[in-house]
């Protein structure tokens, strides 16, 4: 009788694992919890809990832990023990499913402290990016768009494709005309919204502080960015934050560019905003600063992935 | 309380993001160890290690290359080469070095420091974990298991006494018997099964211990301590053993800390793997009490001065 009812605990904690996992999936809240790559990493740890919940609550014993009287676990003969199981393990798991609004508040957000440097994240997905021209929720710039230029980190090992070539087998930025022939093609690659605006993420922004090329594709365009309202000193200046994951939410942290509009705006904290404008950069120090100066600030819908990574 | 401000909603969404990446791992290493219990005789795993004590814990640091292994799971893969016969110092420097000494936390380090000399950066964590889990488990090579072990770990006495010998290993009467292929695939889920919830009972707490700190906790209290080199070391093995991320991932979270200097960052990647909140727990169900404590003390000590006493000089010689 023991046995049996921890082999009912011990089971239905397993499927009921699996299924909140498969659930999450399925319904795409997972999204906002963890980086892609780990996102079908989940869908098949939830399928296999399921399997091995069903195969648990079905079949009989034919392997015992114990040897010479002495036993591994004492939770397929404890139904406390099962009970303790399926207390710590799946009702936690449920009751967050259940309760948790997928995002953090304004008081994580700033505990975290800001991402202040491109160079502290990582370098940019050259197969994430060559998705995006297609698909505007997907931060923004294509690899083709770019050289190999990464003015601040010359060390690091380039990621991205050669740079364009000028059709005399030399590579673009040999000369002037070669330059501006580049900027032109890549500037077809950014991916535009309706109205010809170029359609970026805060993270290409603070990208484009560290990359050379970036900045040069950027200047003078009019921008549309997509993110949290955080106030600033004053109501003619704020924020715009998106939360950067690394592989989960839980190692998220907020990146931001600051914004300067042209008078006061009346946005909620934390509330979605769509910032229409132009980038300027400014230098500071060693570095350059992004400033995105506003020409429109509007409400909007938050994205379907509120995350970047 | 300015320190501590708690939300639901930030814990929640801490919480369940852990679980969600760390449930699986923990699943795999469950899986590899109830895979290990149906179809690997003893035999196999004791044919790995060198007969002399001194070289198997060398090579044991190095099973993680071929049995990559994360924290969360490595636990009852341990639990059951123990009982499968591994001696006590080879399963702890496994245990120890099998987070970090694997290829998938190489590949994981290279990336994440790119453009921060990722090829030096990669080495001295890789050979950094594995210099200290060696070191720890020759240092409990010649104590007796049963006063370190917990109760349900002990190996029973003949297979203690085999283990100590390194020699092949008597099989539990079910492994040895004659069972069908699909038997023991059922059975090797079970075992799987029972290893998973020992396992993430402790998992669950730890993860929620660490949604508190990640969450409620302010942040800012530890920046104060980077320009120290002594104290940034000591803060980021505090951070390491607080954030409980994962050994595969945890990379991309150091070098954000540009901050800190760089061997702070390495007792953050060293540290963190093998001691944090997670592991503590996670601990308890193979160790006793007091031998996790002075596991995690012994650690904070050899970690720290590893990053505190060598690598700047290291990093200065190699021109980082």
């Amino acid at each position: 009788m023991r046995t049996w009812a921890a082999k009912i605990f011990n089971g239905i904690t397993l499927l009921g694992l699996g299924g909140v996992l498969i659930a999450f999936f399925i319904n795409g809240r997972i999204d906002q919890y963890l980086h892609p790559q780990f996102r079908l990493w989940e869908l098949a740890g939830g399928i296999g809990f399921c399997v091995a919940g069903a195969i648990y609550l079905v079949t009989k014993k034919s392997m015992d832990c114990c040897v010479d009287g002495q036993c591994i676990h004492s939770n397929p003969r404890s139904p406390v023990r099962g009970m303790l199981a399926l207390g710590v393990i799946t009702v936690p798991l449920v009751a967050g499913a259940v309760l948790s609004k997928d995002s953090y508040d304004q008081q994580a957000i700033l505990n975290r402290g800001f991402v202040q440097d491109a160079r502290a994240l990582p370098l940019r997905n050259v197969a994430k990016d060559a998705t995006a021209a297609t698909n505007p929720n997907q931060p923004a710039i294509p690899s083709e768009a770019l050289g190999g230029d990464k003015d601040e980190s010359a060390s690091a090992p380039s990621i991205e494709p050669p740079l364009p070539q000028d059709g005399s087998g030399n590579t673009a930025s040999q000369d002037t005309a070669g330059q501006d022939s580049k900027d032109d093609s890549s500037a077809q690659y950014l991916p535009r919204a309706e109205d010809g605006n170029v359609v970026l993420e805060v993270s290409d922004l603070l990208y484009s502080q560290s990359e050379e090329s970036l900045r040069k594709l950027f200047t003078g365009k009019t921008i549309e960015v997509i993110g949290q309202y955080l106030p600033g000193a004053d109501k003619s200046q704020f924020r715009i934050v998106r939360m950067f994951i690394w592989c989960c939410a839980a190692d998220a942290r907020p990146i931001s560019v600051p914004v300067k509009t042209q008078g006061p705006v009346q946005i909620a904290d934390m509330s979605w905003v769509k910032v229409i404008g132009q980038p300027e950069f400014e230098p500071n120090g060693d570095h350059t600063k992004v400033v995105l100066k506003a020409a429109q600030v509007l409400p909007t819908d938050p994205p379907a992935e509120a995350m970047l990574y | 309380m300015n320190w501590f401000h708690f939300s639901w909603q930030n814990f929640w969404f801490s919480f369940l993001a852990l679980a969600f990446e760390g449930l699986p791992f923990v699943l795999v290493g469950s899986l590899i160890s109830g895979f290990i219990a149906a179809f690997v005789p003893s035999r196999v795993i004791t044919r790995f290690l060198p007969k002399n004590r001194f070289l198997a814990t060398l090579v044991s640091g190095l099973l993680g290359l071929i049995f990559p292994v994360c924290e969360c799971g490595v636990v009852p893969v341990v639990r059951r080469l123990l009982d499968k016969g591994l001696p006590f110092s080879c399963g702890l420097t496994y245990m120890l070095a099998s987070p970090i000494v694997n290829p998938l936390v190489a590949i994981s380090t290279y990336a994440a420091f790119r453009g921060q000399h990722p090829e030096l950066n990669t080495a001295v964590r890789l050979v950094g974990g594995y210099l200290v889990a060696v070191v720890v488990g020759l240092s409990v090579s010649r104590l007796d298991p049963a006063r370190l072990l917990g109760g349900k770990a002990i190996p029973n006495r003949s297979r203690r006494r085999a283990a100590l010998s390194i020699a092949a290993m008597p099989d539990a009467p079910d492994a040895s018997r004659d069972v069908s292929a699909m038997q023991r695939v059922i059975g090797a889920i079970q075992l799987a099964s029972d290893d998973f919830i020992d396992t993430a009972i402790y998992f669950m707490i730890g993860a929620a211990v660490a949604s508190v700190f990640n969450t409620a906790v302010d942040q800012r209290i530890m920046l104060p301590l980077a320009s120290s080199p002594v104290l940034s070391v000591i803060a980021m093995m505090l951070i390491a053993g607080i954030l409980t991320l994962c050994s595969t991932s945890d990379a991309f979270i150091a070098a954000t800390f540009t901050t800190f200097p760089i061997p702070a960052r390495m007792a953050f990647l060293i540290f963190g793997p093998m001691f944090d909140f997670k592991l503590l727990f996670l601990y308890s169900g193979l160790l006793k009490k007091r031998t996790v404590i002075a596991l995690g003390v012994g650690l904070f000590i050899i970690v720290g001065v590893l990053c505190i006493a060598f690598l700047p000089a290291i990093y200065a010689n190699l021109g980082s």
